[in-house]
């Protein structure tokens, strides 16, 4: 006998009903959309053996699970936003009732309703830059013949300053990057370099760059991204959006 | 030469990483033991942080002593 | 959640066929990082100017042999130091390069 609860989306204000006829829940679950002081909360059954505390601490260390459940949250998001600023919730935002939905609600009110001014007409970019690739390793012929013992150390000692020079220059150049895109946008955050094992990029990652943008200047950001590549041909820059404003509205959890 | 690639597809064009990161407060990452197993049964987890620490500690001991 | 949520510990899946290579990876890869720890250490030394050269020359003629025997090893493996750089999550990865 399974008990169910509720999972929590997102918040928006006048979520369209035909915005999200289209669109479901986790498990093909209908949305449901609950009304609270002028917050629409975003709603679909979910059962807590899944979803419990118990069900998520096994769930969360499984990638698959994971996968398509933030696939699913997204895709709910994502209608949500059709219909103007929303503020997604965290993957596995969980209520036992209505009345609890409510109560949070109360407790967020303010949060949320700034969150939604704060990303009104605006939606995030990424940013990620790459360092420049080095030339692989300059170990050649392995040979003990050419130079001395001390010749050696001194070689390691000139490989060791050449990387750590090239590393302080990819994050100068990550800063950089960053510094002049925050500069034009309302709200800017540096999230952490991801595992490339996790992406399957190549390179190392300096920036992980996310951005509130006005959407009447999405043009003039794009364009000093591509200026900013210019200027730094060795490095990588890849610049992604719009997306919704996961990073700038998504409330911390107390 | 320049490299920018620019998206602009709003619907479910974001990575699962990115999207990960984002939802999960505080990411996802792999974990940094190896565990290795013979014929499917794992058989030996090696905790490779406790030998670099201690190898490290071993290290600078030695540069102190003499 | 305090902590990122881990997945996927790194599996060195062996067979009967694969365990010696596999194996052999493992232990290439630990005296990989002992031989650069010891490099590193070799430079602070000399750096720090308390040896005699007698003792450089030593250090390095020894670190030099070490390094080529590395190479010799890996070469008859088919290895390369990235095959050999097992990842420790959030400690980065075991070897730096």
């Amino acid at each position: 006998m399974a008990e169910h609860g509720q999972y929590l989306y997102a918040v928006a204000r006048g979520v369209e009903p035909a915005a999200l006829s289209a669109a479901r829940g986790l498990h093909d679950q209908p949305l449901r959309v609950l009304e609270h002081r002028g917050l629409d909360a975003v709603l679909s059954t979910v059962d807590l053996d899944e979803f419990g505390e118990e069900g998520l601490h096994r769930n969360l260390e499984d990638l698959t699970w994971l996968e398509a459940v933030a696939r699913g949250h997204d895709a709910v998001v994502q209608a949500v936003a059709q219909s103007g600023a929303v503020a997604p919730m965290r993957l596995a935002t969980i209520f036992t009732s209505d009345d609890g939905v409510r109560g949070r609600l109360d407790e967020l009110y303010e949060a949320l309703t700034a969150a939604l001014d704060r990303v009104e007409g605006r939606h995030e970019w990424s940013v990620k830059v790459y360092a420049p690739e080095r030339a692989a390793e300059p170990s050649a012929a392995p040979t003990t013949a050419p130079g001395s013992g001390a010749d050696y150390l001194r070689r390691k000692k000139a490989q060791t300053l050449e990387k750590q020079t090239a590393e302080d220059d990819a994050l100068r150049i990550a800063d950089t990057v960053h510094d002049t895109l925050a500069a034009q946008c309302v709200a800017s955050r540096r999230l952490r370099p991801q595992d490339p094992r996790l992406t399957g990029h190549e390179g190392t990652m300096t920036l992980n760059g996310a951005y509130l943008v006005d959407d009447h200047l999405a043009g003039s950001f794009t364009e000093v991204a591509t200026r900013l590549a210019e200027e730094n041909p060795q490095s990588r820059v890849e610049v992604q959006g719009p997306w919704p404003p996961y990073s700038f509205a998504t409330l911390e959890q107390p | 030469m320049t490299e920018v690639e620019t998206r602009s597809e709003p619907q479910g064009q974001i990575s699962l990483v990115d999207l990960l990161d984002r939802l999960l407060g505080t990411g996802v990452v792999l974990a940094g033991d190896v565990v290795i197993s013979l014929a499917g049964v794992d058989l030996v987890g090696v905790r490779l942080h406790a030998l670099i620490t201690s190898v490290r500690a071993e290290m600078r001991a030695d540069g102190r002593d003499r | 959640m305090n902590e990122p949520i881990k997945v996927l510990p790194q599996r060195l899946e062996t067979d009967s066929e694969s365990v010696e290579k596999d194996l052999f990876k493992l232990v290439l890869t630990v005296i990989e990082l002992v031989r650069q720890l010891m490099e590193k250490q070799a430079l602070r030394r000399v750096d720090e100017g308390d040896l005699t050269e007698e003792q450089i020359e030593g250090l390095g003629m020894g670190l030099m042999h070490l390094e080529s025997a590395m190479q010799e090893l890996k070469d008859r493996y088919d290895l390369t130091t990235a095959d050999l750089n097992i990842d420790l999550g959030p400690l980065g990865t075991l070897l730096s390069e």
